[in-house]
């Protein structure tokens, strides 16, 4: 359904090509994975299938991309519209009309297709979607989930044979996702959809996919083939992957089910239970600590919507909390109220003695440090040099201190580069030193994960766990939340519904329960490096 | 972005005596006319001025207006159409005059004329202001906006400086064509400031002048002022962020 | 039950057209009484459905005006003089302007007839601004300007979205202490918006592509040239026609006939030239007998006051030397009352 043949994209500008030499085939009917660290190159081999690359973006494309038979040089995008549907990273950057019904229609008006087509195709999409309690919902206040699925239904609508998607799960919590995912393999199996998916948290694609495409990037050549051993010799690898090479199985699972069967077949969960007392979690909570954040009863309210009703929250010096819950559960309401510079309608916030909300701006970023959740925000100068220089004067530390702490976490970043140009994980980096500069005790981070690939986030955990400050961050990351935090608080409704040890909250829970959580039940296991560090002793 | 035709300046020109008509008529009007007394004239233009600015604007879309053009202005006009009543109550602060000055420059005049078009359209459909002054204010805007588009190639401060003195010329062109078509509705016939058909053009324009003295001056003024000033402040980032994207969306093919 | 946006526009355009036919204070008080009427019984729970207040404070501001500039400026001088301003002499080349002096009755009533008129005809536009649905209008506009109502489209979605991404700016930049106030305050707050809003342009402008924006139907040579050619004899015919009407010497037929004709064949350039867009209409705004109820009544209203005025009916025009105690005419008024017909049709 998909060729690519001998594929090589080179930006305008760029010396060296975005990717290289591609060359595969993606049948009918299968869901095939592109895979790959960030700036590998995955959104453009995404963008190539239906033209937009390089019609759309400019650039040099050699060789062939044939779709459905259909050269992508001789069709643009347009002519495409009815064999690719294509669902952006942003659904609602790409949303053009302003309600659901409408929005299912576009492309159907585009084409041109009559109006008795347009309205059963439209009704059908609406219940295979399960939208049809939405369908005169304004797209600005669906959930993220719900826009997700209408811009899947956008493109269904023009009965493509190929479904491209670019990261449909990142923003969603887990929940979401799910709704997401089984709509998607419903594609795939009934209706016979060719679907192509890049996606960062492959925890949760994997097990759905026929096919992966690993883009290594830097020149090396793309590798596709059965999802578990191609995954095996990634760097991007969810952890039951890693479970496999770990535990030294010549099998690869790529799912749950899968694992705990060669498991139990290669005795790998008989052995761990066996040295079950060396499971020491290794980010166990720790005794009593020194309180250093003090909030109780915080109420924040948004005209008559309670965002966060009376939430107390106490959390100790050098403690790792994970806040988790659904989207609009009130966790970034909370971490917003808690730093100050949100809205406050009730409770008090104590900071080692100290009102933050009660502080001017300047003074409350030196007890309260919060990331928000597009760092991009924080940034407005043209260079990464002089939004440094800004951070030092703002916090009033000696020149230099800021870029210090940079090149602490991501070096090697050119100073004159534009912020606007650097990658996801960078700019988290430039805005988390910019934070840091003013050294404080406290750290917030909201939904810091969004965009990172694995290699990344195991560097932001490692960040984050050597730094001198207690850090609380929001995130839908259960995986993350395994290798990072030793407590979790969840919440529900703006109220908080279980706070504890994170061994013990997330792998009590069925939608937070880490993957090796659920592999090895009821051993309380949270990452592959435990179980190769118990496997090892 | 959009290309201007050479029957599109052909329609752009007729479109502009059509306006000039539209706006001036009190000026031009002679006594005998049947206009020239009752209150019909500004009910005229307003209903036949939408008619030519859609001619023109089919014309300008025909010519090929991409998915990129159509994203960008409207993204613009949301712009404008966003911070439009930030200045609304306070006299004179008017925020979206940089935004069609800055846009006109980078994307030249045919989109500049559209930009105009749709921002004024897009914040009266927001704001429920519909009206017979619409089909004028966008006119008014467009033209503004068109003439960004025109202006000589200059590079740096000086065209930095440049469009800040057009924003002030255009601003006060904008209020003074404003003024002469709210004149006949605001004072009507009779008073010793309403205009006076077959008059000496110059003694009609004492008239409006001290019409204006005694209305809107503030306003104009507030308005040339605040474009200058938003121009030169914000000039340097706009410019370069849209130049940036002009170049971003800039196609090669293979 | 909401109305095809066309018929609020008809109805509100035509009875605007039976208020400019008089002055007469009680039939002009009818027409704000019916616009106002129709625009409570029907309006939605939408956020321009206040429309009509907004525009009728408008109106009350142009009487006050009207009447302000009246006494301080004078203009039509008549015999029963109210009271007397002092007069501040002004320079010759001030042509005739006054400033003071001896305030009439007649020419304050003068100035309030033609206020309040142009008042009720800004409350009938009123009406329509809070009845029909902007959004929908545009799914009316002629394809010739699909792209534009795109753009709009656009514009009307991404304008919320721009105010919530400067707000979330704004906070932010407490994050950082704070530092900027003032113009420098609004350039940092502006150059994330703009970033973020150029960014939104050509995300949407790609999803707009790969959803089968702007396929173009071929259109034959012959018709391209038609279509130019119509549009164009269009315009020229409308110039023309404007000409003669600032020129009073041609005679009127030959004058509005030319503007007719003009805006005809501009308006046929319009719909030929939308066969180069191929795209269809998902779910069109239906034109049922409601609809054509709604328009048939403001019709009603403005043929019985253009019928009365044409035929040189008394009570239309108040005459203010000498001063007229005002009637109400009956055909002008029954024509008016029938353009309540909405409120009947609004439910079914």
């Amino acid at each position: 359904m998909i060729t690519f043949d001998n594929v090589s994209i080179t930006y305008a500008g760029a010396s060296e090509p975005t990717v290289s030499n591609l060359d595969f085939t993606v049948p009918e009917g299968e869901l095939c994975l592109v895979v790959g660290r960030t700036g590998a190159g995955k959104s453009t081999v995404l963008r190539a299938v239906n033209g937009l690359v390089p019609h759309f973006t400019g650039g040099t494309l050699t060789g062939r991309v044939l779709v459905d038979g259909r050269d992508t040089a001789q069709f643009p995008p347009r002519e495409l519209a009815d064999v690719v549907g294509m669902v952006g990273q942003d659904p609602l950057a790409g949303f053009v009309a302003d309600n659901v019904e409408e929005e299912l229609a576009y492309s159907m008006e585009s084409i041109g297709l009559p109006n008795a087509v347009m309205r059963k195709r439209v009704e059908e999409t609406l219940d295979l979607l399960g939208l049809a309690e939405l369908r005169d919902r304004p797209l600005a206040t669906l959930s993220g989930g719900q826009q997700q699925r209408v811009a899947i239904g956008a493109a269904l609508t023009a009965h493509p044979r190929v479904l491209v998607l670019d990261e449909p799960t990142s923003a969603l919590d887990p929940g979401a996702a799910e709704e997401v995912l089984a709509a998607l393999q419903r594609l795939v199996h009934d209706l016979g959809m060719t679907v192509l998916i890049a996606e960062h948290r492959l925890e949760r694609v994997v097990q759905y996919a026929d096919r992966v495409l690993w883009l290594p990037g830097g020149g090396e050549p793309a590798i596709v083939g059965e999802p578990g051993p191609v995954l095996a010799g990634s760097p991007v690898a969810p952890p039951v992957v890693r479970l496999a090479t770990v535990a030294g199985w010549d099998t690869v699972p790529v799912s749950i089910r899968d694992a705990r069967r060669v498991s139990a077949v290669r005795g790998t969960h008989t052995a761990l239970n066996a040295v079950r007392g060396t499971l020491t979690a290794s980010n166990a909570a720790r005794g009593t600590l020194t309180s250093l954040l003090d909030a109780s009863g915080v109420e924040v309210k948004y005209g008559k919507t309670r965002a966060v009703r009376g939430v107390d929250l106490r959390i100790g010096d050098g403690e790792r909390v994970a806040l988790m819950g659904r989207n609009g559960s009130g966790k970034s309401s909370l971490l917003w109220a808690v730093q100050g510079s949100g809205p406050r309608s009730g409770g008090t916030v104590d900071v080692r003695g100290q009102d933050p909300k009660t502080m001017k701006p300047a003074q409350r970023r030196e007890l309260v440090g919060l990331v928000p959740q597009t760092p991009g925000d924080l940034l407005y100068l043209e260079t990464v040099a002089a939004e440094c220089a800004q951070a030092d004067r703002e916090s009033g530390m000696p020149s230099g201190s800021c870029r210090k702490i940079l090149d602490d976490l991501v070096p090697g970043i050119d100073p004159q580069e534009h912020p606007k140009d650097l990658s996801e994980g960078q700019r988290l980096g430039l805005v988390l030193a910019i934070t840091l500069t003013a050294v404080p005790p406290v750290l917030l981070l909201d939904e810091p994960t969004r965009g990172l690939d694995y290699p990344g986030k195991a560097r932001l955990a490692a960040t984050l766990k050597d730094l001198d400050a207690a850090v609380v961050l929001s995130t839908h990351d259960v995986e993350f939340v395994a290798e990072f935090a030793d407590r979790v608080i969840v919440m529900a409704e703006g109220e908080v519904v279980a706070d504890g040890p994170a061994a013990e909250v997330i792998t009590s829970s069925p939608v937070f329960a880490p993957q090796m959580a659920k592999v090895f039940a009821p051993l309380p296991v949270l990452t592959v490096d435990q179980v190769a560090g118990a496997l090892s002793a | 972005m959009i290309s201007v035709r050479p029957k599109t300046t052909v329609l752009l020109i007729l479109c502009g005596l059509i306006g000039i008509a539209a706006f001036g008529w009190p000026l031009l009007v002679t006594p005998d006319s049947k206009i020239a007394h009752g209150g019909d004239a500004p009910w005229t233009f307003a209903l036949l001025l939408p008619l030519v600015l859609a001619v023109v604007l089919a014309e300008l879309s025909e010519g090929g207006m991409d998915s990129k053009a159509v994203a960008m202005l409207g993204v613009l006009s949301a712009i404008g159409a966003a911070v439009r009543p930030l200045g609304a109550g306070t006299a004179g602060i008017e925020t979206v005059f940089f935004l069609m000055v800055l846009g006109g420059r980078v994307f030249g005049p045919g989109f500049g004329f559209v930009l105009g078009n749709t921002t004024l359209f897009a914040s009266a459909l927001l704001t429920g202001g519909v009206g017979p002054w619409l089909p004028y204010q966008m006119l008014g805007a467009a033209w503004v906006a068109l003439g960004a588009g025109l202006l000589p190639d200059l590079k740096g401060r000086a065209e930095l400086v440049m469009l800040a003195l057009y924003g002030v010329v255009s601003s006060l062109m904008y209020g003074f064509l404003l003024n002469l078509s709210f004149w006949p509705y605001a004072v009507g016939t009779g008073t010793t400031v309403s205009f006076v058909p077959g008059d000496p053009v110059w003694d009609n324009l004492i008239r409006l002048a001290a019409f204006s003295l005694a209305t809107s001056l503030g306003w104009d003024l507030g308005r040339a002022i605040t474009t200058a000033v938003l121009v030169l402040l914000t000039g340097p980032v706009f410019l370069r962020a849209l130049r940036r994207a002009a170049r971003k969306a800039a196609f090669i093919s293979p | 039950m909401t109305l095809h946006p066309g018929a609020w526009w008809l109805w509100g355009l035509l009875l605007a057209v039976a208020a400019s036919r008089t002055t007469n204070p009680l039939l002009l008080g009818l027409v704000i009484a019916v616009a106002g009427l129709v625009a409570v019984a029907c309006r939605t729970e939408a956020p321009w459905a206040d429309a009509y207040g907004v525009f009728l404070k408008l109106g009350l501001l142009i009487i006050a005006l009207r009447v302000v500039f009246h006494v301080l400026l004078g203009g039509i001088t008549g015999e029963t003089v109210l009271f007397t301003l002092p007069e501040i002499p002004l320079p010759s080349w001030a042509k005739g302007i006054r400033l003071g002096g001896p305030v009439s009755a007649e020419g304050l009533l003068f100035a309030l007839y033609q206020g309040l008129q142009l008042a009720t005809l800004l409350g009938c536009i009123g009406a329509v601004n809070a009845l029909a649905n902007p959004k929908r209008a545009l799914r009316s506009m002629p394809a010739a300007l699909y792209e534009v109502s795109v753009a709009v489209v656009v514009a009307l979605t991404t304008a919320p979205q721009l105010v919530a991404s400067a707000k979330a700016v704004r906070k932010a930049r407490r994050l950082r202490g704070d530092g900027a106030r003032g113009w420098r305050a609004l350039r940092t707050l502006l150059v994330p918006v703009l970033e973020d809003a150029l960014d939104r342009s050509l995300a949407l402008a790609a999803a707009m592509d790969s959803r089968g924006y702007g396929r173009t139907a071929s259109v034959p040579a012959g018709t391209r040239r038609l279509t130019s050619a119509l549009v164009l004899a269009g315009l020229i015919g409308l110039c023309v026609g404007i000409y003669g009407l600032l020129d009073g010497q041609a005679s009127p037929y030959v004058t509005f006939g030319l503007l007719l004709a003009g805006a005809g064949l501009a308006i046929a350039g319009l719909r030929l030239g939308a066969k180069r867009v191929p795209r269809t209409r998902y779910r069109p705004d239906p034109w049922r007998w409601q609809e054509s109820v709604v328009a048939g009544s403001g019709a009603i209203a403005a043929a019985a006051t253009v019928f009365v005025s044409a035929s040189g009916g008394s009570g239309l025009v108040m005459s203010v030397v000498p001063i007229e105690v005002p009637t109400l005419p009956l055909i002008p008024a029954l024509g008016v009352l029938v353009a309540l017909a909405p409120i009947a049709v609004r439910t079914r």
